[in-house]
């Protein structure tokens, strides 16, 4: 669907992109993730041919792409912007036809969106009286409104509310299921590794990781489980004994906890659950799987003494 | 293109359905034909009425004075020598406005001095020498000749001398058309700055509610400038045509209804509203409307390109919507030199820093406005085409080069631009 192919970028010598090459594949949800000032924006901005990269190709579709595909992405930059005083339904129209939708067709897909988030009402109104977690849909339906083949969100869900993000989330997965490949990125990367298929990982201009998120995982996970149990913590002690060493704990309340714990030897999950049933009640047990942030910790770690990631 | 229309138009439609423009299009023409009528007005109708002494202690002009009474200049005369002193303080002088004296050398000599209190108009000073000059010819015929009055003013006439440009004979570009030109032209920058600034704010106003990355995702920046270039020249020209009707209907109405009296024989056979005729007639029968506003329109749309890309690329380069004013400065003085241009080549119009100035980019509106108004000698009537060619050129260049600045700036926010960072971004590809 895009292959972006060793892209280098440099604004007066500093380097933004360093032969940075990604895949994406058609109707998959990837997560460009990175801290602040990696240089996932700049990226983002030569895909959508606003900025010109200095050498290295991207493939859309198979042919090199060129302006004339930019209708068939759409774009949700991280700095978005309305104008104040047009309606909803001008300012459709208008990124509409400049997508090359007609105003037929436009008009169509603003009453779907409209319907879908049951907001027809604000049609005639205008972007200056809406809250900003309104002109946050605005914003959202007018990206998506010429059903583009790829989405691309830079940064989705900074400034949005909470309710907006999971509405967005689900937007995001319906799409995704009807053949849409979408691209998101972001510096937050709890609030995106949940529903990404896959994500690449930029630091310091550089693609650090790339692949699938549950494979990242899998390749990096410590073998430590997880315990949800009721109890005293010293009987689940007692019952790890020699086999297991705890590794972590977390107290949810007066008698329930979260243990974390590491096999010793041989033994397997089995293992620690036979040994502690009895001893605590065991609410629930899970494989712990590190979080892209730790993938990322780990792998920038020896890289940088200290991140600025927020 | 097509983007360029679809920016183009709601650039337009959201100029149109602004307040300043519906002010600028009622109040503007407004404005303009309230000076006019001024101008018309104050040129002459507005009369002052005077009352003047005659001091002629030699009674040379034996009290009298021209049979046909001016209404506006009422005389009396004193036989007594008067001093300045108890003329300006004494209450018994006050009711008169001013004092003529006449001594008994006056017919020798040919000179007097007339002390007023409040600066005579143009046309008042004309009307007293006039009249006193018409009675001391009087007193000259019977003195020193046997011939009667009409026959001595026959000869007595002044020798008329027209100065003449030798490729103009027949003086159809007079000074005073050449104010028109001027006018036109002025009318041209300051459009041209107003719809500029226009530009300037809204491509700021598009850089800092960040709707700009948005649109760069779907339009090319050259399409966007152009777009927003076209948008609000086209809501220029709807300007344009409201304030040549408007204005164009009340001079009609003016003419029909105000000034008709200056049409009257009456009043033009009696001479005695020739500066008031002088505007009416150049309003309402010099110019020739249907070919200046041909070319205010061709050097208004080319001007207004040529400006109105520095505008655009000064809205790019900007950091937020207050920065940039130091080197809007350079650019309003660029325009009010411009103007100051027109009017040098009104005074000097065969120089040659006038062909320069039209010539020059940046001066080729006005200045070409107003040698169109003086006329262009036989042959030399190129010259306009060669101004005009000569802005469009550099229309596009310039346009190109703001692209360039367009591309490269419209996704820097926050920062205070520099002349240098406007250097390094016309550098870059």
């Amino acid at each position: 669907m895009l292959e972006i192919q060793e892209i280098t970028k440099r604004y007066n010598r500093k380097l933004a992109l360093d032969e940075v090459s990604l895949s994406l594949r058609q109707g998959e949800l990837f997560g460009l993730l990175g801290p602040n000032g990696a240089g996932k924006t700049t990226l983002i901005r030569i895909i959508n041919q606003i900025v010109e990269a200095d050498s290295g190709t991207i493939r859309f579709k198979g042919d090199l792409m060129q302006q004339k595909h930019v209708a068939s992405i759409g774009y949700l930059p991280e700095e978005r912007g309305l104008y104040k005083n047009m309606t909803v339904e001008a300012h459709a129209n208008f990124l509409g036809a400049l997508r090359g939708l007609s105003k037929r067709d436009c008009e169509k897909a603003l009453n779907y969106w409209l319907d879908r988030f049951d907001i027809q009402n604000w049609r005639k109104k205008r972007i200056e009286e809406l809250s900003k977690g309104m002109a946050q849909k605005v914003q959202f339906i007018c990206t998506v409104l010429h059903e583009p083949d790829l989405l691309i969100l830079d940064e989705p869900f900074s400034g949005f509310d909470p309710v907006n993000v999971e509405l967005i989330k689900q937007e995001l997965l319906e799409m995704k299921a009807r053949g849409k490949t979408i691209m998101i990125s972001s510096h937050n990367m709890r609030s995106v590794e949940e529903i990404c298929d896959r994500v690449a990982l930029i630091h310091q201009s550089k693609k650090v990781l790339e692949g699938r998120v549950s494979v990242l995982q899998e390749e990096r996970k410590t073998g430590e489980y997880a315990v949800k149990f009721r109890g005293t913590m010293i009987a689940f002690v007692n019952a790890l004994w020699t086999g297991f060493e705890l590794v972590d704990k977390e107290v949810l309340g007066d008698d329930r906890f979260i243990a974390k714990v590491k096999m010793r030897g041989e033994n397997s999950f089995e293992d620690l659950l036979k040994v502690l049933m009895g001893q605590v009640r065991i609410e629930a047990a899970w494989e712990v799987l590190p979080s892209m942030q730790d993938i990322f910790i780990q792998e920038v770690a020896p890289k940088t003494e200290t991140e600025d990631e927020k | 293109m097509k983007n360029s229309w679809i920016i183009a138009m709601r650039e337009m439609r959201e100029r149109i359905g602004s307040r300043s423009f519906l002010l600028m299009a009622f109040l503007g023409p407004v404005v303009v034909l309230i000076l006019i009528y001024l101008l018309f007005a104050l040129g002459g109708n507005e009369q002052q009425k005077w009352h003047v002494l005659i001091v002629d202690p030699a009674n040379v002009m034996e009290q009298k004075i021209m049979a046909k009474e001016d209404p506006n200049i009422t005389y009396s005369f004193a036989n007594n020598y008067i001093e300045i002193a108890d003329f300006a303080d004494k209450p018994e002088y006050q009711p008169y406005d001013a004092m003529v004296e006449v001594n008994e050398k006056i017919l020798s000599n040919k000179s007097s001095f007339v002390f007023y209190r409040e600066k005579p108009s143009f046309t008042m000073t004309v009307n007293v020498r006039y009249q006193v000059e018409r009675r001391l010819e009087e007193v000259l015929a019977a003195e020193f000749t046997k011939l009667s009055v009409s026959e001595f003013r026959k000869i007595k006439q002044p020798l008329n001398m027209a100065f003449r440009n030798v490729y103009d004979p027949s003086n159809s570009s007079a000074d005073i058309g050449a104010w028109v030109g001027l006018f036109f032209g002025t009318v041209i920058f300051v459009f041209i700055f107003l719809f500029g600034m226009t530009i300037l704010r809204s491509v700021s106003r598009e850089k800092s509610n960040r709707i700009v990355e948005v649109l760069l995702a779907t339009v090319h920046p050259r399409a966007l400038m152009l777009g927003k270039i076209i948008g609000i020249g086209l809501s220029a020209l709807l300007q344009v045509a409201i304030w040549s009707l408007v204005i164009g209907g009340g001079l009609y109405i003016m003419r029909e209804t105000i000034f008709i009296d200056a049409y009257d024989p009456v009043n033009v056979a009696a001479g005695q509203t020739s500066d008031y005729n002088q505007f009416v007639e150049l309003v309402f029968e010099r110019i020739q409307y249907g070919s200046m506003l041909f070319y205010f329109l061709l050097f208004f749309i080319s001007g207004y390109l040529f400006y109105g890309a520095f505008f655009a690329a000064l809205g790019a380069v900007t950091g937020s919507e207050s920065d940039g004013q130091q080197f809007l400065f350079p650019l309003i003085a660029l325009l009010l030199f411009a103007v100051y241009a027109g009017y040098f080549v009104m005074q000097h119009p065969d120089s040659s820093m006038a062909t320069v100035y039209l010539y020059l980019p940046f001066t080729a509106p006005v200045v070409s406005m107003v040698k169109l108004s003086m006329g262009f000698e036989p042959g030399a009537s190129y010259q306009l085409f060669v101004s005009l060619a000569s802005i469009l050129v550099s229309a596009f260049l310039v346009l190109g080069l703001a692209a360039r600045l367009y591309k490269n700036g419209l996704l820097q926010f926050g920062h205070s631009v520099r002349l240098r960072t406007i250097l390094t971004w016309l550098k870059m590809k």
